[in-house]
């Protein structure tokens, strides 16, 4: 088990290291020098070479991106001597824009994009799995058609527009809800709850509806399953057999697809963040898209990875408590 | 593509039971249990209606007089910001769709134009993933060993990849050049790995079934194998895989251009169009409404059609 | 409820009827209208006694079973009359079902595999059974459950009883269901192709195992099978079964010996026969 979970932990820090190495060879490759776009348009060609040195831009590629990862891990100094600027650990460079670390600006904004992951995910679990339930055990009827429909628009209705639809209606048109703002909850807790209530149900609508569809095949499997039969034969009744013999094999792939979708959300919605003004990780990373402050993109695509990296090991870990078949093998 | 689909409310989502790899069943019993749904007639329906948009644009824009690119300032009031003069955003007989704020232009002449770009985009990369995906699940799964080994880690280390993030990052860093060609290439970078790996399963089922067992003995080449005994039963799998991630790729696209980073202006496409109507979704709601619909049925069309073959053709399978 | 009644299917003795079905028919909407899957089937166990249906694939033998415990496909409907014990079971809700299942009539089935839960231990499918009938604490089930693996001889069974599915052998599996049928001491056990899924000597010492519980409890049994070798050993009486219709019944010992219908006939000469090997060259020439 050990030995399974040591194995485990090796992959997953090779594929970060892989991640890094082919983010910072993309940007390292493609970008245009970012010497240049940090001097702005009076520059002399001295003051070019100097912030090139300073940011260790004069090296070759894998001292840079050795001293990049090496930042990551035990904070980094740039430049020498009097005009030396520390970043501590994790160091993950200062934006372009703002001269702000990287790693702050991440830091501050997470808070934001783990709310409106957990409201989302909240709400999408109890949708999707209720949902799906529903339709499978109902199967043919009318609650079946209904939810099904309602998830076929789900996942066929883009999150931004869906968005723009419930801000039109609830906030222009109905008046229902304020603007979103960006309100701590300790300051005003029913404006942070009407802020957020959209962005979660946004969120919420589409992944439970891939959720429900999801969860409808599997329980419409395990329903066929001849251990099913078993279960009636023995004399428990309906609801008995569903709750303790379908459940568990039914929802159990669904961890996996949870772990990955919570983890891709908290490294920021970026559709949802952008089209309500939430401050999070997401429009983080769509504001440094637009300006092209390439510090940013890095650090945000390295957090988005290794959430989704992290996610993936832990969910293999979970497996293995989850399901016995997985269990006993890698034991 | 579990990180994707709902941050950008679309993506392939084939993970329900996909017909297994079997005797085909004849198209035409297939085609014939697709035409009795009514779902299915109302979607083919939009989907020859967006093609022939798309098709037609430019017959659209002589029909009309209006090109993708053409300003109409007459249709626009100056003085209230540049929102739309007439009711729905602008509706006329001189603008069947209305006209965008701010400039004029013709909605329905750059949504037709933007059914092209999108339908284009969307099929290149389906079809070039189909490709990537059916030759390289078929090298791993047919003949394992090494080839499987190399294939398999690629696939597991692109799919633990934050794809959205990545492809924007990506997006972002690449020269502007010509951005369909870029999209493509990158949704197909990311998108291949998951049809190859249910093609790869698929075919390690098939190679130990008995037909392929008979045409081994019977001295047959493995690429004979591959191509004439095991690709033919992979069909049905394959058009399933391929219609639904057709909306996907409309999907990706459209949140793609939505962020910035996909089809860039003046070229029309509807997730950019959504993006310009966000700073006017209050005053001119027609603006974000049109292209959403549009984008909308197009991707609900084929997903009902992907659903509803993938039925059909496990039902002929069982039968 | 010993083994002393007579072993004839057409001779009725009071009390000592344990399953009386009559007129039995099955039906199944289909796209093509109404489809009878079992037509007007009658038989009989007696109390301790061996019934064996045989029959091809799709004769409707399984489905007989099903609608025995009242648990036909979605969409089945069943007619005629079914008596366990002189009451009628076809006329009975789900509910009162529920206490005939596994109490009453229980039921082991082909694949022992996917007919046990693996994401539970066999302990706790078998104390299952137990409670949804008895109650009681779990810890007196799970020495009901320990004692029912005993006697199926699994080894070790107060440590086994904590194992799930998967860890178990094919004919290991198939002993855990039989357990879990047994556990309750039902009036009838119903065996719905118990080794088709096994090897051949797991297949004899299965039977074996049947037969040896099936004394000692008195258990009456329906031994359902495509095998008239099988049949042959188990059976006391036999019911043949084509194409939803009963072709044949009697005792083993006239079906085997002096079979009336030309099907029988015919499923008799397919059969090798060991201890004549005069009579399997003819067969197979």
């Amino acid at each position: 088990m050990l030995f399974y979970f040591a194995r485990r932990i090796l992959a997953a820090i090779g594929v970060l290291l892989l991640i890094s190495l082919f983010t910072y060879a993309i940007f390292f490759l493609l970008s245009p020098d970012p010497a240049v776009q940090i001097c702005g348009k009076t520059c002399t060609p001295e003051r070019i070479d100097q912030i090139r040195s300073q940011l260790g831009l004069d090296l070759p590629f894998w001292q840079q991106y050795w001293q990049f990862l090496s930042g990551i891990f035990t904070g980094r100094t740039y430049g020498e001597g009097a005009a030396a600027i520390q970043c501590a650990a994790p160091c993950l460079g200062f934006s372009f824009q703002t001269n702000e670390p990287v790693t702050d600006m991440i830091t501050t904004r997470m808070p934001v994009s783990i709310t409106v992951a957990v409201g989302a995910a909240v709400l999408w679990m109890l949708a999707g799995i209720g949902g799906g339930l529903l339709s499978a055990v109902k199967q043919g009827t009318g609650w079946d058609r209904g939810v099904m429909m309602t998830a076929l628009a789900g996942i066929s209705l883009p999150n931004y527009f869906v968005a723009l639809l419930l801000q039109y209606v609830l906030v222009v048109q109905l008046r229902w809800l304020p603007f979103p703002q960006s309100v701590q909850f300790a300051e005003d807790p029913l404006l942070w709850f009407q802020s957020y209530l959209m962005p979660w149900l946004v969120l919420a609508f589409g992944y439970a509806a891939m959720y429900s569809r999801i969860v409808r095949t599997n329980v419409i499997d395990t329903l066929g399953q001849n251990f099913m039969r078993t279960a009636r034969a023995k004399g428990l009744d309906a609801p008995l057999v569903l709750r303790r013999h379908a459940l568990r094999p039914s929802l159990t792939p669904v961890v996996t697809l949870f772990g990955m979708d919570f983890a891709g959300l908290l490294g920021g919605a970026l559709i949802t963040e952008t089209v309500f003004g939430l401050n999070g990780v997401g429009k983080l990373t769509a504001d440094s898209i637009a300006k092209n402050d390439q510090p940013v993109i890095m650090g945000v695509t390295l957090l988005a990875a290794g959430l989704v990296v992290i996610a993936n090991m832990l969910v293999d870990v979970a497996y293995t408590y989850l399901d016995p078949r997985v269990r006993v093998k890698s034991a | 593509m579990s990180t994707v689909p709902s941050e950008l409310a679309v993506e392939s989502e084939a993970k329900g039971a996909l017909p297994t790899g079997g005797a085909p069943t004849p198209a035409r019993r297939v085609i014939a249990t697709l035409m009795k749904s009514p779902a299915v007639v109302v979607s083919v329906c939009i989907i020859v209606f967006i093609a022939l948009l798309a098709v037609c644009a430019p017959l659209l824009a002589v029909i009309t007089g209006w090109g993708p690119y053409d300003f109409d300032k007459s249709a626009i009031d100056s003085d209230l910001g540049g929102i739309p003069i007439g009711p729905l955003g602008g509706i006329s007989a001189e603008h069947w769709l209305g006209v965008e704020p701010g400039n004029g232009r013709d909605i329905l002449v750059r949504v037709a134009y933007g059914a092209q770009v999108s339908l284009t985009i969307a099929l290149s990369a389906t079809l070039v993933t189909m490709t990537l995906g059916v030759v390289l699940g078929m090298v791993a799964g047919f003949f394992g060993g090494l080839a499987d080994q190399i294939i398999s880690r690629v696939m597991d280390f692109l799919m633990a990849f934050p794809t959205l993030i990545f492809m924007i990052a990506l997006l972002s860093a690449l020269p502007a050049g010509n951005r369909p060609v870029l999209l493509v290439i990158v949704l197909s970078i990311f998108g291949w790995p998951y049809t190859a790996r249910v093609i790869r399963g698929q075919t390690m089922t098939l190679r130990n079934s008995e037909f392929v067992e008979a045409a081994r003995a019977s001295g047959a080449r493995p690429m004979r194998i591959a191509f004439r005994e095991v690709l033919p039963n992979l069909r049905g799998t394959i058009i399933v895989l391929a219609t639904l991630a057709v909306p996907g790729y409309i999907g990706t696209e459209a949140g793609l251009s939505f962020l910035g980073v996909g089809v860039m202006p003046p070229t029309p496409s509807w997730g950019q169009m959504i993006s310009t109507a966000v700073g006017w979704y209050a005053v001119d709601p027609m603006f974000f409404l049109i292209p959403g619909t549009f984008l909308f049925l197009t991707v609900f069309s084929f997903t009902v059609l992907g659903d509803h073959l993938r039925t059909a053709l496990d039902a002929g399978d069982a039968a | 409820m010993s083994i002393t009644s007579p072993r004839t299917i057409s001779i009725p003795v009071p009390g000592a009827t344990l399953l009386e079905v009559e007129h039995l028919t099955v039906t199944f909407p289909t796209s093509a209208g109404p489809v009878e899957v079992v037509q007007d089937a009658s038989f009989r166990v007696e109390a301790g006694d061996t019934l064996g249906i045989v029959g091809e694939s799709g004769s409707g033998k399984s489905m007989t079973s099903l609608a025995i415990m009242g648990l036909l496909p979605r969409g089945g409907t069943a007619t005629g009359s079914i008596r366990l014990n002189g009451h009628e079971l076809l006329a009975r809700s789900d509910r009162e079902m529920r206490r005939v299942r596994g109490d009453k009539v229980a039921m082991v089935f082909q694949d022992p595999l996917s007919s046990l839960n693996p994401y539970y231990t066999v302990g706790r499918q078998i104390e299952e059974a137990y409670r949804a009938h008895n109650g009681g604490s779990r810890k007196n089930a799970r020495n009901v459950t320990i004692e029912a693996l005993e006697r199926v001889r699994i080894a070790d069974a107060s440590r086994r009883v904590d194992h799930y599915p998967h860890q178990f052998s094919g004919g290991m599996r198939q002993r855990i269901m039989i357990a879990m049928a047994l556990c309750l001491e039902p009036d009838l056990l119903i065996a719905d192709e118990p080794t088709t899924a096994l090897d051949v000597t797991v297949q004899a010492q299965i039977l074996e195992l049947l037969a040896e519980l099936q004394r000692e409890t008195g258990t009456g049994m329906i031994f359902i099978t495509h095998d008239l070798a099988v049949v042959s050993q188990v059976a006391d009486d036999v019911l043949v079964m084509k194409d939803g219709r009963q072709v044949e019944r009697g005792t083993a010992e006239q079906i085997f010996s002096r079979p009336q219908a030309q099907y029988t006939r015919a499923l008799l000469a397919a059969l090798p026969r060991i201890d004549d090997p005069f009579d399997r060259l003819k067969g197979t020439s």
